[in-house]
């Protein structure tokens, strides 16, 4: 018994080899980088300080930092939800060319950079864009306005570039659902309300926290989008670092901005999937 | 209900998929508390007509009735028809017993009625201890058995069985059969099975419905199916059969005679003289050199026998290429492959279709 045990953790070792590679790379890249970032934050002239933290948080403008960041990645997470679990329904049930047409039609956008698409929403957001002259055509407005520069242009645009990240999560774990599941659930006299809220949901709901939770990450920690979509006026946590170390050489202000981020955006993540989960337990 | 309606009663049933003609104008009628069987190759429809009497999908034409009123426009939440789907289709995220009372909480009966009946069902297919589980760990007969559960619980008018033992292996298949049939039974449910398998449709039903092409060829009891089939589809897809293709000859007394390139035949039959017709005779109703008089015969060469346990299956050879098959309980002594023998059966066992020239 004791032999098939080590022999069980010799195979599992070797088979843990395959991911050395993947594991020295984010230890140069990421690890060690993240570690002296979070060691400046934490160091002033005499050594170990908390002072960085105490003046970030005993700043008021910072606090509005943290909620916009917070508030444009929450709304941006719930448009793709909106858009993507709807989406994601669709590319399941789909077949053949359909399917094929629809997952490329996701999936192609993702090849086009980041800034190219930002520009892209510039164009389409500007006073005489094609959103603007389309809402006065229908009335909705009377004049042209502008929604390039506003809050709720930087969280289409940020919607509109993360939404692949919510709709292939949940399609994932949806194409594994029996389609037979819901009639199923129909013949047992449960209505369409019932059957979604019930059934569809909890079974979709795997995907729907791992995509929430990627475009949550994504959209608390973006940089080029709302550079360009939105401007200096309005920071974000993410912006605030890139001031920080490029235009103000605060060193120390950057990795407590960048400290802060990751701590809130980590807690966030972990606390939605926790709760999820438990959710799911407790049923 | 109307005069001559049955419990479930289905006229004239049509459906298309993209131009291509599924059902044909059906009729189906099942009696209250009757086990039925849709039996038929895979396309011929018969799922098709079970997903319309459920209301998973639309006929395009015809009425589906169900205790005396029409549920043809009713959506599949609100027919009472329930359905153990091929794959089981269980919750996967509910427990077994959760699986079981979904229906109820579905239909909001009152809360104090919901753990007896879960109970109760549960402990009917045998998974007491099993109602905590998740139904992911579940066996096959498990699964089945908390589907079976799972549709009963509500109690429906109606149960549809699609395919359910398919994914059972041959022993256990054999087994469900007969404990779900006793069930149902005790239950006192009016059924419809939907199956390709034969033999489980045999086993199983009241009366089984031949389905071919959109079209229920036969509807009748097991054993007129499998004695007096009505068609060659009947015939070949129910138990084994040899058949000889001939042309009608003189009746006289309801008897027929039909020439075949192996011989003059009889059968207990009226025909128009000279038509192409189909003769066919069940392989254990076949008797090997038997002194019979008044019986069709011919000499046949004995070509391979399979010996299958409880029973030999014998093939011969008649003439050029005309091949016979006979059921036998065991080897016959004195008999080995390329030896010739007499074989006989009676008038009343010879089988006569008309033949439209191809042999299913």
């Amino acid at each position: 018994m004791i032999a098939a045990l080590k022999n069980r953790l010799a195979r599992m070792d070797r088979i843990a080899i395959l991911a050395v590679p993947a594991l020295v790379y984010m230890i140069a890249i990421f690890a060690i980088p993240v570690a002296g970032l979070l060691l400046r934050s934490f160091s002033g002239p005499d050594g170990f300080t908390l002072a960085g933290y105490v003046s970030f948080l005993g700043d008021a403008f910072n606090w509005r930092v943290i909620g916009n960041t917070l508030r444009v990645a929450a709304i941006t997470t719930l448009i793709c939800l909106a858009i993507g679990y709807p989406t994601a329904v669709a590319l399941s049930r789909a077949r053949g060319f359909v399917q094929v047409a629809l997952l490329v039609a996701i999936i192609l956008p993702l090849s086009v950079g980041v800034v190219v698409k930002a520009f892209a929403w510039q164009i389409v957001l500007r006073r005489d864009g094609i959103v603007a002259n389309i809402l006065v055509g229908l009335g909705v407005w009377d004049t042209p306005q502008l929604l390039l520069f506003t809050e709720t242009g930087l969280v289409v645009g940020a919607a509109n570039l993360f939404l692949p990240f919510m709709i292939l999560p949940i399609y994932s774990v949806l194409k594994l659902v029996d389609p037979n599941i819901q009639d199923a659930a129909a013949t047992l006299g449960a209505s369409p309300v019932y059957r979604f809220f019930k059934v569809a949901l909890p079974l979709a709901m795997p995907g729907i926290v791992s995509g929430s939770s990627i475009v949550f990450s994504l959209a608390v920690s973006m940089y080029v989008i709302p550079s360009l979509l939105i401007g200096d006026r309005f920071q974000t946590l993410a912006t605030l670092v890139g001031r920080s170390f490029l235009l103000m050489r605060n060193e120390q202000l950057g990795a407590v901005t960048a400290s802060v981020l990751l701590a809130l955006a980590l807690a966030i993540v972990a606390f939605s999937s926790w709760a999820v989960r438990r959710k799911g337990d407790s049923r | 209900m109307r005069e001559g309606e049955a419990f479930l009663d289905i006229r004239g049933a049509e459906k298309s998929f993209a131009g291509n003609r599924v059902l044909g104008g059906v009729d189906f009628g099942v009696n209250r508390g009757e086990f039925v069987s849709l039996l038929g190759p895979s396309g011929c429809g018969k799922t098709t007509l079970l997903r319309i009497v459920a209301g998973l999908l639309d006929a395009d034409r015809g009425s589906v009735r169900l205790a005396g009123s029409e549920i043809g426009n009713l959506p599949t939440h609100k027919r009472g028809v329930g359905v153990v789907f091929q794959n089981y289709a269980l919750f996967p995220h509910l427990s077994v017993a959760d699986n079981v009372a979904f229906g109820l909480r579905a239909q909001r009966r009152p809360q104090a009625d919901i753990a007896p009946t879960v109970a109760k069902f549960l402990d009917l297919v045998h998974l007491t201890e099993m109602a905590a589980r998740p139904v992911r760990g579940l066996s096959g007969g498990q699964q089945q058995r908390v589907a079976v559960a799972r549709a009963l619980a509500v109690a429906p008018k109606l149960l549809l069985l699609d395919e359910p033992f398919s994914a059972l292996d041959r022993k256990l298949r054999e087994t469900m059969q007969i404990e779900l049939k006793r069930l149902l039974r005790d239950v006192g449910i009016t059924t419809v099975l939907v199956t390709h398998d034969q033999e489980e449709a045999l086993v199983m039903s009241d009366r089984v419905a031949v389905m071919s092409r959109g079209a229920i060829e036969q509807f009748d009891r097991p054993d007129a199916i499998y004695l007096r089939p009505k068609t060659p589809f009947a015939l070949g897809f129910v138990g084994h059969s040899t058949r000889i293709v001939g042309k009608a000859g003189a009746s006289s007394d309801g008897t027929l005679a039909i020439e075949t390139p192996v011989g003059r035949f009889f059968a207990a039959a009226s025909f128009m003289g000279g038509a192409p017709v189909l003769l066919a005779i069940r392989p254990e109703r076949i008797r090997i050199n038997a002194a019979d008089a008044d019986a069709n015969s011919l000499d046949a060469k004995l070509t391979e026998l399979v010996f299958q346990g409880s029973k030999v299956h014998l093939h011969f050879t008649a003439g050029d290429a005309q091949t016979l098959l006979v059921e036998a309980a065991q080897i016959p002594p004195n008999l080995a492959v390329g030896d010739t023998a007499r074989l006989s059966w009676s008038y009343s066992d010879t089988l006569i279709f008309p033949h439209d020239g191809t042999l299913q």
